[in-house]
């Protein structure tokens, strides 16, 4: 095997287990799953905080219940598909797809953006942005 | 995932570097550590320079968006398996006492 199908398999591997882990253990039940080091250093919300049990919700179908843990994880879910469909096909089936939108500037700002908002949002201690704390 | 464009101010061809955007999206999402939003500032330098036809720039754009990614991907890893190696061992430990005290203790 070429390392590159060492990668992909061990990749596909990967994924392929971590979404049966998160199918059948609610993380926000087992306490094996790992906790966030900025928030437990901290106390505030980093934002990838709740990713895990939004990841757990979307393996359900439950979408509102996934947005309300991470609603940056559930947005960068149809992306981040996209990005393994591209990889996956490249290497193997060797089929190249158009991916030109991670090569765009606004883009790229767009997601840095939304990132340091949401990271902003989540900690503020108002009614209104509550919802999006995990 | 490189792809092959000419920016425009350049008369020679050079490829396109990768970006590591979507790895850096996805540490920062799941790897819960800050440093994966560094890495995302650098993978959208990558663009712009890119754009601008500035070929140097978005090369070492390039290589800090990787070292940065995989500092988060490393330390967010080393963190989950300490975590998880720490929660196994101590439930294994604190679940002793039942060996020697039935009834309860501790």
């Amino acid at each position: 095997m070429k390392p590159i199908q060492i990668k992909t398999t061990v990749l596909t591997l990967g994924v392929v287990g971590a979404s049966l882990v998160y199918f059948f253990f609610n993380p926000s039940r087992y306490p094996f799953f790992p906790k966030c080091p900025f928030f437990t250093l901290t106390g505030f919300y980093c934002p990838g905080c709740g990713s895990q049990r939004a990841f757990h919700a979307l393996l359900h179908g439950q979408l509102v219940q996934a947005a309300g843990f991470n609603l940056l994880a559930i947005l960068a879910f149809p992306f981040l598909a996209y990005a393994a469909l591209v990889y996956f096909m490249k290497h193997v089936f060797g089929i190249f797809l158009r991916q030109e939108i991670f090569y765009r500037p606004w883009f790229s700002w767009t997601v840095l953006g939304f990132v340091l908002l949401f990271w902003v949002l989540r900690n503020l201690p108002f009614v209104c942005f509550a919802w999006m704390a995990p | 995932m490189e792809q092959h464009e000419v920016p425009a101010s350049e008369g020679i061809w050079s490829p396109r570097p990768k970006n590591w955007l979507v790895e850096s999206i996805l540490v920062t999402i799941f790897c819960c550590l800050p440093f994966g939003i560094v890495g995302i500032i650098y993978a959208a330098q990558v663009n712009t320079k890119f754009d601008l036809g500035d070929y140097l720039g978005a090369t070492r754009m390039a290589r800090d968006a990787r070292k940065w990614t995989l500092i988060s991907l490393i330390v967010g890893g080393g963190w989950i398996i300490l975590l998880l190696g720490f929660g196994l061992f101590s439930s294994f430990f604190f679940g002793m006492h039942h060996w020697f005290w039935p009834q309860g203790g501790f």
